[in-house]
């Protein structure tokens, strides 16, 4: 179960990536860019987690991935809202 | 550190949520709630990600992170095919 | 020609019938000639260098112009602009001043309400709220 639902997981962040990419294309707005790539990372920290299995100890890294994700959101949402040129 | 990283990714995804939430309630955007949604679930499994590794409960919680993870992706798919164009 | 120009119904048959540019640069070469007969596939050839967009492309924008009742099919795989009512025509003819006129607001325009429903989840990230 734990399997098929990290399988999951995982496509879904991408698929919700991909997405983030096409609309980062069609209104040149650097947030979607950045939650593109966030969500790329929480698929990679998914997939790596379920690679690593949770008795190995270098999965807590594979978390970090997920926090550059989350970092990188934090930086875009500044970024919209204290940036000069307005987009 | 790793209880640090992990609170910092809880209030990112809580932030997003809360002005999703507000964007919803001032435009009535379909898209908007159902991206609310999503982070809801992000939020939930951050949450429990913090739980996780910082309680180390008995029991492992990673089915119901995933659990949260997948509603909350599932959601936000939905509003993105649905509810753009 | 004011932004207020832009009426609703117009703001209404450009989100229906121009998604982007190209299309409504398509539109007004078609309008340019209403009595005459074009190939849809050699049309874009024929376009260019001036309009340059691809078959694929062409084909859509030619399909929604079909579909909306400004050309009209004709034997084989021609179309012609043909305006299924006055009303369209008269639409036609404010995309055409604007674009003359206001070619950067109307451009403006074009990408803001195609891509409304997505701006507005970038527009929720904006600590203060209000307008655009």
């Amino acid at each position: 179960m734990i399997e098929f639902m990290s399988g999951a997981v995982t496509m879904g962040f991408l698929v919700a990536s991909i997405f983030f990419l096409r609309f980062w294309q069609g209104t040149a707005d650097r947030l979607f860019l950045a939650f593109a790539i966030a969500f790329a990372l929480m698929a990679a920290n998914q997939a790596l987690a379920q690679w690593l299995g949770a008795a190995d100890e270098r999965v807590g890294y594979a978390y970090l991935l997920r926090v550059f994700g989350y970092v990188l959101i934090l930086v875009a949402i500044v970024d919209k809202n204290f940036a000069r040129s307005a987009k | 550190m790793n209880s640090a990283l992990s609170v910092l990714a809880t209030l990112t995804s809580l932030a997003c949520m809360i002005l999703l939430f507000r964007a919803y309630a001032g435009t009535g955007k379909r898209l908007l709630l159902w991206s609310a949604l999503c982070f809801v679930g992000l939020t939930v499994n951050n949450l429990l990600l913090f739980v996780d590794l910082v309680v180390f409960p008995a029991f492992d919680l990673r089915l119901y992170r995933l659990g949260a993870s997948f509603f909350g992706v599932l959601f936000l798919l939905y509003g993105f095919i649905w509810e753009t164009k | 020609m004011q932004d207020a120009d832009f009426s609703d119904e117009f703001c209404q048959f450009v989100q229906r019938t121009i998604p982007t540019v190209e299309a409504a640069e398509l539109l007004l070469a078609l309008a340019a000639g209403p009595d005459e007969w074009w190939d849809r596939t050699q049309l874009p050839a024929k376009l260019r260098p001036s309009l340059g967009i691809s078959d694929a492309e062409a084909a859509r924008y030619l399909d929604r112009f079909e579909a909306n009742g400004l050309v009209a099919p004709g034997s084989g795989n021609r179309i012609r602009y043909r305006p299924a009512s006055d009303e369209l025509a008269a639409q036609a003819a404010t995309l055409a001043q604007a674009y003359a006129e206001r070619p950067v607001t109307l451009i403006r325009m074009i990408y803001a309400l195609r891509d409304a429903k997505i701006r507005s989840f970038a527009d929720a990230f904006r600590l203060k709220q209000g307008g655009a």
